[in-house]
């Protein structure tokens, strides 16, 4: 009997939207399934499905089988049991999904104390033993403390705990890395993929990311918009998919050994006799956070970088690495302690004041920022904010700018018809398109892309850095990339510089250093990076 | 990853924006004929609100009076259609005066933030420590009975309310990346502030001004309740009930009646609508 | 491969309760400042009016030449205003209010005599707010989009829009004069006959708290139970009822309690609505009343005290609030 069983499940809401289209999967004893799905794909949704959590007035026909036993229509102590014994679910967001406002002991001997009626003494010894066995440093510490004391990746082992106190059969993990930096995902997935050896317990896994699937599951559903568009071993859905959807989702994804399109060079061949200026120099840059009644924390120490006329660098570094620190001082939003920004000759480090100097500084710099939802004003339709920053910098008539606008628009892959949306009715990717167009507007000398593709989809994500890279060929753009990911910036940069904790560690040109790098931390993250298993 | 998202995302991702339903239409239609009986009232009453008729005590409603009279023969309805005037025009008045100074001292106060943030909410809670009919008493102790003094106090009583909500949702919006992108485009502070921060606030704060009239009348009203307000025989709502609580021991229910029932549709038809402005822009305090 | 650890826990024991009293002091020095300026604009609103301050106090009396005398050495008008004010405070901090003007008594003598009574109905309606504001908030909040929500918003805002008057005009009516269930005047003698009497005012009193707290509960309680722990505990397994007690209701607190905070000065002040309504003899109508006759000293004495009830509540709601929500010992970072 297969652990979980999912046959033509079919769910739609009352006022007819039909979110999924018949689903069906299986999860064997101690067999680790992936469902890969971009958004708006269903797989959240089907993996709720399993516990039975789905919205109040849902209407759902099918069947889904935990154990055997049919969770659709289960009556409530059924349900309570299934939950209790048989499956159990970790989620994205580890700071979400616990009670801020309650302890860690308290989170994990809940269930234990009010559904299996344990006594506090018991539970927390279990609890402890739970803690140890997903190797939290000092359990016994952390049995009293409030989840805001805890790192991300320590509150995701937190979570797992409580998952496996009722040792369940089955283990739903909800994109369960994606809110973690590399190196923690990293160690995370090693986590789960011991405790489900350890446990012999079938995992369903739900995921964006393909080479993270094909690393770690034995098979995998691709979904898209509420129905399985492919399923397979992952040596099959990875290196032969049939769908055609499937095709173009393994072609968008990044990955570090994928041969993909070399990096376009635009710009001049750099003759040896006489290199000449580099568009953007970074020479010890420093900026160091003082908070009260804390110590101080160094953002950023003694950073250099350049970049040549047309050329593309990334900065690599996790969360705390101050990437985006050194992106926000280049783009004039932060000062700068010490250390010097130059673009294109002309010194750029002072925060500008003057109306004039923020024109200037805004010529030298653009960026685009990486909340697509945020970046926008929400009041403002796409071609106003376009046309907003034309005539900020030049004198332009209002029907000038509105054409020039439109043209931009174009550049960037949307249509005239565009310039009339307010960012709300615009998806992900097409925000994001409007603010490389604004952006462009301003015809900078440096593009700075601060994660500008983290939030979008795989696909989505393909296409915004296919325009970026047109946009370079055809304006010789210098692009200055931040990114957390190093796939995406083996395709579009030619240099790359990695940071953590402020410094720069190591520096090269992006393919020699991916394939052979010097620095144990550059090392580490791309070992953290998920390596499809092709066995 | 992005954090919960609260004002400006409101409008961005509440894709349906309900119609306005059949009782906020009602809601409306009502205040407007109170304003319009306000503001037309010589011409809408039947009779002088001073006139007294003491053939007439506290008659059953006829033709000659719909709603009966007073304890000194007075028309109700004419003063109720009397009353209208002190009972809205007051209200409004605190209202667009606190709306306006609170949203100015709140947005610099938000956007600024640093000592002349901290300066003003040290101000505002020395104010938010007098609920609003106290300040109101207070004033009229000081200058005497009347609408103006109490006016004024309750401006000041409820700017540090709006100007605090107005701070939130500012501070909330400074460090939204789209203030960042305008920075970087070359845009000055006081621009981005007043041309574009200002203009995603003002929904949120004018949607909580609405509910505020509704107070405001509540405590106006109470204030000539108590006799402290509108002095007699000026006809207005709160003024009349007081005058009637003599006759309702005696059992003549209209006099009281009639203008009570008349604040409590006014203060619903506002809280309907304040509610309903409320909903439709979907934001409020950030979390 | 050791698990990387971005956040040190915060050290146990020494450095917590430090942070601790410091948290304490901070607001204990806040309270004070507070009520030291609201005491300054207390005493000194006098001087806002135009004229003598002397002839202020004395307005609506026809003094005569001794008299005024009297009055001004018994007040110490003659005295610089920093130096009055230093006085007044003086005699507070020693429980003397000064003198009524219309009662010839001791300010704190008329004051203590009242105060039973509206502390009482206070009580009373406090706990009705509690008891109905609770519920309907919470019910409105579980039965979300429902029915039953739409109908306690309904119930909600007409009884929000009862302002305190008028509710006590109609209960009166209805209750008191047509129905003759309770009595329409007075206080009554003895404890019991005392809550009879308060009744309908407690419920006059209410009736718009009550639509607040509502509001705010079913507020709170939304936004807690569209939270991701909400969805993990019950996929834990927990029933329903635990989770809503466990994890809605508890994280809901924290608003519900601060607005609880800021309501009971306006229930204080409130009181001299349905006291006013129902003849009752408490702080509201006296204060009330000496605006009516000009007696300024009792005037300041109860507006004074209606701050600082203010001012202490909200100061211990503050202390209070590392127990309601942990986070705020680590400052706004850890939201």
């Amino acid at each position: 009997m297969n652990v979980l069983e999912i046959d033509a499940l079919a769910i739609a809401l009352p006022d007819g939207r039909r979110l999924l289209h018949g689903i069906s999967l299986s999860v064997a004893a101690g067999e680790t399934v992936a469902l890969v799905g971009e958004s708006g794909s269903g797989k959240s949704l089907t993996a709720r499905a399993v516990l039975g959590l789905l919205p109040d007035r849902a209407e759902t026909t099918g069947s889904v089988r935990v154990q055997g036993r049919e969770v659709l229509g289960a009556g409530g102590k059924e349900l309570l049991g299934i939950r209790r014994h048989d499956a159990a679910m970790i989620f994205q967001d580890p700071r979400a999904s616990i009670n801020p406002m309650r302890t860690i002991g308290d989170h994990l001997t809940e269930s234990l104390r009010f559904c299996e009626g344990w006594d506090r003494g018991r539970a927390r010894e279990r609890a402890i033993e739970l803690l140890a066995a997903v190797r939290l440093p000092s359990p016994e510490d952390r049995f009293r403390q409030y989840p805001f004391e805890l790192s991300g990746g320590m509150l995701q082992r937190v979570m797992i705990a409580g998952a496996l106190t009722s040792s369940p059969e089955l283990l739903v993990c909800d994109e369960p890395t994606t809110a973690l930096d590399v190196t923690t995902q990293a160690e995370i997935i090693t986590l789960l993929t011991e405790l489900r050896a350890s446990r012999g317990m079938g995992m369903l896994f739900i995921t964006h990311d393909l080479n993270l699937a094909a690393s770690m599951c034995d098979r995998v559903y691709v979904m898209r918009a509420g129905a399985v568009e492919e399923q397979g071993t992952a040596r099959q859905v990875l290196t032969a998919p049939r769908a055609e959807y499937t095709r173009r989702l393994v072609a968008a994804t990044p990955t570090l050994t994928s041969a993909g399109p070399a990096p376009a060079r635009s710009g001049p061949a750099v003759s040896a006799d006489e290199p000449p200026t580099p568009m953007l120099s970074v020479r010890g840059l420093s900026k160091t956070y003082h908070r009260s009644g804390k110590s101080p924390v160094a953002a950023v120490v003694a950073a250099s970088l350049e970049i040549p006329r047309g050329g593309t660098l990334a900065v690599v570094g996790e969360s705390g690495s101050g990437k985006s620190t050194l992106a926000r001082m280049i783009v004039g939003l932060e000062q700068a302690d010490e250390g010097d920004i130059v673009v294109d000759g002309t010194n750029r480090t002072a925060v500008p004041r003057t109306r004039d100097e923020r024109l200037a500084h805004a010529r030298s710099v653009q960026m685009v920022f990486q909340d697509p939802y945020l970046s926008l004003d929400p009041r403002i339709p796409a071609g106003r904010a376009i046309e907003d920053a034309l005539r900020l910098h030049r004198r332009m008539t209002a029907t000038d700018a509105a054409a020039r606008a439109r043209d931009l628009l174009e550049v960037v892959g949307l249509d005239a018809g565009h310039a009339h949306a307010r960012p709300r009715t615009l998806s992900g990717g097409q925000r994001q398109r409007v603010a490389i167009a604004r952006a462009l507007a301003i015809e900078p000398d440096v593009l700075v892309l601060d994660e500008a593709t983290s939030a979008l989809d795989v696909s989505v994500q393909a296409q915004v850095l296919e325009v970026v890279a047109r946009i370079r060929g055809e304006r010789g753009l210098t692009v200055l990339m931040i990114s957390h990911d190093l796939a995406v910036v083996r395709r579009v940069c030619d240099h790359t510089v990695v940071m953590r904790r402020g410094e720069i560690v190591e520096r090269g040109e992006t393919g020699p250093m991916l394939d052979d790098p010097q620095h144990p931390y550059t090392r580490l993250l791309i070992d953290s990076v998920p390596h499809p298993v092709m066995s | 990853m992005t954090s919960t998202p609260t004002l400006a995302i409101g409008v961005l991702r509440s894709p349906r924006t309900p119609r306005p339903g059949i009782v906020v239409l009602a809601s409306v239609l009502v205040l407007g004929a109170f304003a319009l009986a306000a503001v037309f009232a010589p011409f809408l009453a039947p009779y002088d609100p001073h006139a007294v008729d003491f053939s007439a005590i506290y008659a059953s409603p006829t033709l000659a009076h719909p709603l009966g009279t007073d304890g000194l023969g007075r028309d109700t309805l004419s003063r109720m259609i009397y009353g209208a005037r002190t009972a809205l025009i007051a209200p409004l008045i605190v209202v667009f005066a606190s709306t306006v100074l609170g949203i100015l001292l709140g947005l610099v106060a938000g956007w600024r933030g640093g000592w002349l943030d901290a300066a003003l909410g040290r101000l505002f809670d020395l104010v938010f420590a007098f609920p609003a009919l106290l300040l109101a008493i207070m004033a009229v102790a000081l200058f005497g009975k009347g609408l103006v003094a109490p006016v004024i106090a309750m401006i000041i009583a409820y700017v540090p309310y709006v100007a605090r909500l107005t701070r939130s949702l500012v501070a909330a919006e400074r460090s939204r990346p789209y203030v960042s992108a305008y920075r970087v485009q070359g845009f000055g502070g006081a621009w981005i502030a007043l041309r574009r921060v200002l203009p995603n606030v003002t929904p949120v704060v004018g949607a909580q001004s609405t509910l505020n009239f509704g107070y405001v009348l509540a405590e106006l009203a109470a204030l000539s309740f108590l006799g402290l307000g509108v002095q007699p025989p000026t006809a207005d709502w709160g003024a009349m009930i007081n005058e009637s609580q003599a006759g309702l021991l005696g059992g003549h229910f209209l006099p009281a009646i009639v203008p009570a029932v008349a604040v409590v549709i006014v203060v619903v038809a506002v809280n309907i609508i304040g509610e309903a402005l409320s909903d439709r822009i979907g934001g409020g305090m950030p979390a | 491969m050791a698990p990387g650890s971005a956040a040190a826990p915060a050290a146990v024991g020494g450095s917590r309760t430090s942070a601790a009293v410091r948290r304490v002091a901070g607001k204990l020095g806040g309270l004070l400042l507070t009520l030291f300026l609201a005491s300054l604009l207390v005493f000194f609103s006098r001087f806002l009016v135009p004229g003598d301050p002397v002839r202020f106090l004395l307005r609506g009396r026809e003094p005569s030449a001794e008299a005024v005398a009297a009055v001004t050495a018994q007040y110490g008008l003659d005295l610089p205003p920093w130096q009055q004010y230093l006085n007044w405070v003086g005699g507070i901090l020693h429980g003397d209010f000064g003198r009524s003007l219309q009662y010839r008594q001791d300010v704190t003598i008329v004051i203590a005599e009242r105060l039973p009574v509206t502390l009482l109905l206070v009580v009373m309606a406090g706990s009705i707010i509690a008891v109905v504001g609770l519920s309907l908030g919470t019910v409105a909040a579980l039965n979300r989009g429902r029915a039953l929500d739409r109908l306690t918003l309904i119930a909600l805002t007409t009884l929000g829009a009862i302002p305190s008057f008028v509710g006590s005009i109609v209960l009166i009516a209805v209750f008191a004069v047509q129905l003759g269930w309770f009595p329409s005047f007075g206080s009554g003698d003895g404890f019991l006959d005392t809550v009879y009497h308060l009744v309908l005012p407690s419920i006059a009193l209410a009736l718009v708290f009550i639509v607040l707290i509502g509001k705010v509960t079913r507020s709170a309680m939304v936004e807690q139970l569209r939270r991701e722990h909400v969805e993990v505990a019950t996929s834990r397994g927990l029933a329903r009822a635990l989770v809503v007690r466990r994890h809605v209701l508890r994280n809901a607190l924290g608003p519900i309690i601060t607005v609880s905070g800021i309501l009971v000065a306006g229930l204080f002040v409130a009181s001299s609505i349905v006291e006013a309504a129902f003849g009752l003899s408490g702080i509201g109508s006296l204060l009330v009343q000496s605006v009516d006759r000009l007696d300024f000293p009792v005037v300041q004495a109860i507006v004074l005290l209606v701050v600082t009830v203010f001012v202490v509540v909200n100061a211990v709601v503050d202390l209070l609030e590392p127990w309601i929500d942990p986070r705020s010992t680590a400052g706004d970072s850890a939201r």
